[in-house]
């Protein structure tokens, strides 16, 4: 039986990691240099939610039936509920664990709020509604965690207060971590949320082929700076963890430059999908700010790192317009308008429009009917009304610099040489839990 | 729902449950009001019970829409 930590580093991609920063960080660049090194392909879609659940119960979105952070209210339009951990019905790597006696310690790892009591100690996730609540396992640990940060509010365009924020959060965060390394585990986990934030915030200043990049600029560095800190961070870490304790490295997806918003909804109300009985008085409208006449519309759309649509299906819907037989008929003619969609300068997109059965060999809860990624990711999905283009340079939420990608980071080092060092291929997220459970060897 | 029922547990388990009633800090009032929040816990389903207070709820709503996951 080995002991094992997961460094847990939302949305890092390898090429930062891998690539760009290594060099400069001397103890991540270590644990990469001496591990086995895999691509780490996310799951459908490369979101947080569900992404964490994914790797650590090992079971596909669709077992889930998790699709993203909020999900439909069966039977109401504009109704949904949030994921949470209550959402997760598979025993998670700590739960698996539990059973067999050893004690984990788990900080951070989406969806984990409300914790669940487990053997060892839990910290719930930036889905915590705030300090005030119950927030540990078990309750008692939260007298600890004073001023304890879960997230910060990345949307600002006061970025010095955001880097402030940030560094702030972080550092309380592995002052948490430390203390409770000191204390009786076999399997310790945690995600920093930072990593996704910082990339999100600060991509555009630092990726020269970003449309907003400008040579020079003050915020240039803030991403590698960061990573620094983490890496300083980490090393102070490492110092309190068992000298043979399995180290692992992972993310949940990866991040690219965001090229724009794309506005689904309108361009669902320009194909005749959607129609409104009113045009949007002001931009940025949501769908359920506007009168939608559902008695003749086809199909709505989700905003978010992909767009999910729903078709008006009569029996599902309240007013639903589609018959069930043209059901089928009408997804493949929204599957083949969505993936002919062009640039806004006419050039040729790679977007993909999927239906949850063509991903998923079972598909549980409430999915969309059609999954979309608009030009491979690099087009979020915004699905506000009223912008006189359908095509935003900035996502319709405020500023944003980077969009979610397939590939994210999974290295494993084994200071006692037992793991082969060097580039190993590819590690479906789907596989990470039972790969865990064979190196701490249960 | 609130008549109780008498069951029995080790003397050791007890007392350990005492010592985390104790560092609870007043979260919990005694034993048995934890051990029933701890199974409570555990055998709970889904939309037993909701997650978030409706203040809760919209809060986390806006803190998503801000971070640009809906």
């Amino acid at each position: 039986m080995r002991k094992l930590l997961v460094i847990g580093l939302d949305a890092a991609p390898p090429r930062l990691l891998y690539e760009e920063l290594v060099g400069e960080l001397p103890t991540l660049g270590a644990l990469i240099e001496e591990g086995a090194r895999y691509q780490l392909k996310s799951c459908h879609p490369p979101i947080t939610i569900p992404a964490w659940a994914v790797m650590t119960t090992g079971k596909t979105p669709g077992e889930l039936g998790l699709y993203g952070f909020r999900h439909r209210k069966p039977g109401a339009y504009n109704e949904y509920w949030i994921a949470s951990s209550r959402s997760i019905h598979f025993p998670q790597t700590w739960d698996i664990l539990g059973r067999r006696g050893l004690r984990s310690v788990i900080v951070g790892v989406p969806p984990s709020y409300p914790p669940r009591p487990i053997r060892g100690y839990m910290i719930s996730c930036f889905i915590t509604p705030s300090n005030e609540v119950r927030f540990t396992w078990p309750p008692s640990l939260k007298r600890e965690l004073k001023d304890y940060i879960f997230d910060v509010v990345f949307r600002t365009n006061e970025r010095d207060k955001l880097i402030q924020e940030l560094w702030r959060m972080t550092k309380r965060r592995f002052q948490v971590l430390r203390m409770l390394s000191r204390r009786k585990w076999d399997f310790f986990m945690f995600v920093e949320i930072g990593v996704d934030r910082v990339q999100h915030a600060f991509w555009g200043y630092m990726d020269k082929e970003h449309h907003k990049y400008e040579p020079g600029n003050k915020y240039e560095e803030v991403i590698k700076e960061y990573y620094k800190l983490i890496d300083e961070e980490l090393e102070q870490l490492l110092k309190e963890v068992p000298k043979d304790a399995i180290i692992v490295l992972v993310s949940d997806h990866g991040a690219k430059r965001m090229k724009g918003a794309f506005c689904v909804n309108q361009w669902l109300a320009d194909e005749g999908y959607l129609k409104l009985k009113e045009e949007p008085k002001k931009p940025g409208m949501e769908l359920r700010e506007v009168e939608v006449d559902w008695s003749q519309t086809t199909a709505w759309g989700w905003g978010g790192y992909y767009a999910r649509i729903f078709i008006n299906l009569k029996g599902r819907e309240p007013h639903g317009y589609i018959d069930k037989r043209d059901y089928e008929a009408i997804r493949d003619q929204l599957i083949r308008d969505l993936e002919r969609i062009r640039g806004p300068h006419g050039e040729r997109w790679d977007t993909k429009a999927y239906r949850p059965e063509d991903l998923y060999q079972e598909v549980k809860g409430s999915p969309p009917d059609l999954i979309v990624y608009f030009d491979d990711l690099s087009w979020r999905s915004a699905g506000t009304l009223g912008w006189p283009t359908n095509y935003l340079r900035e996502n319709d939420r405020g500023p944003d610099d980077a969009v979610h990608d397939w590939y994210g980071i999974y290295v494993v080092h084994d200071p006692q040489g037992t793991i082969e060092v060097g580039e190993k291929g590819i590690m479906k997220i789907e596989c990470i839990n039972d790969h865990l459970l064979e190196l701490i060897g249960v | 729902m609130n008549e109780k029922v008498a069951v029995y547990i080790s003397r050791e388990l007890y007392e350990r449950v005492k010592k985390e009633v104790e560092e609870s800090g007043g979260e919990f009032k005694d034993v048995s009001e934890y051990i029933e929040f701890v199974l409570e816990e555990l055998l709970k389903e889904e939309n037993e019970e909701a997650v978030y207070t409706k203040e809760e709820e919209e809060e986390i709503k806006r803190r998503l829409r801000a971070l640009g996951y809906m």
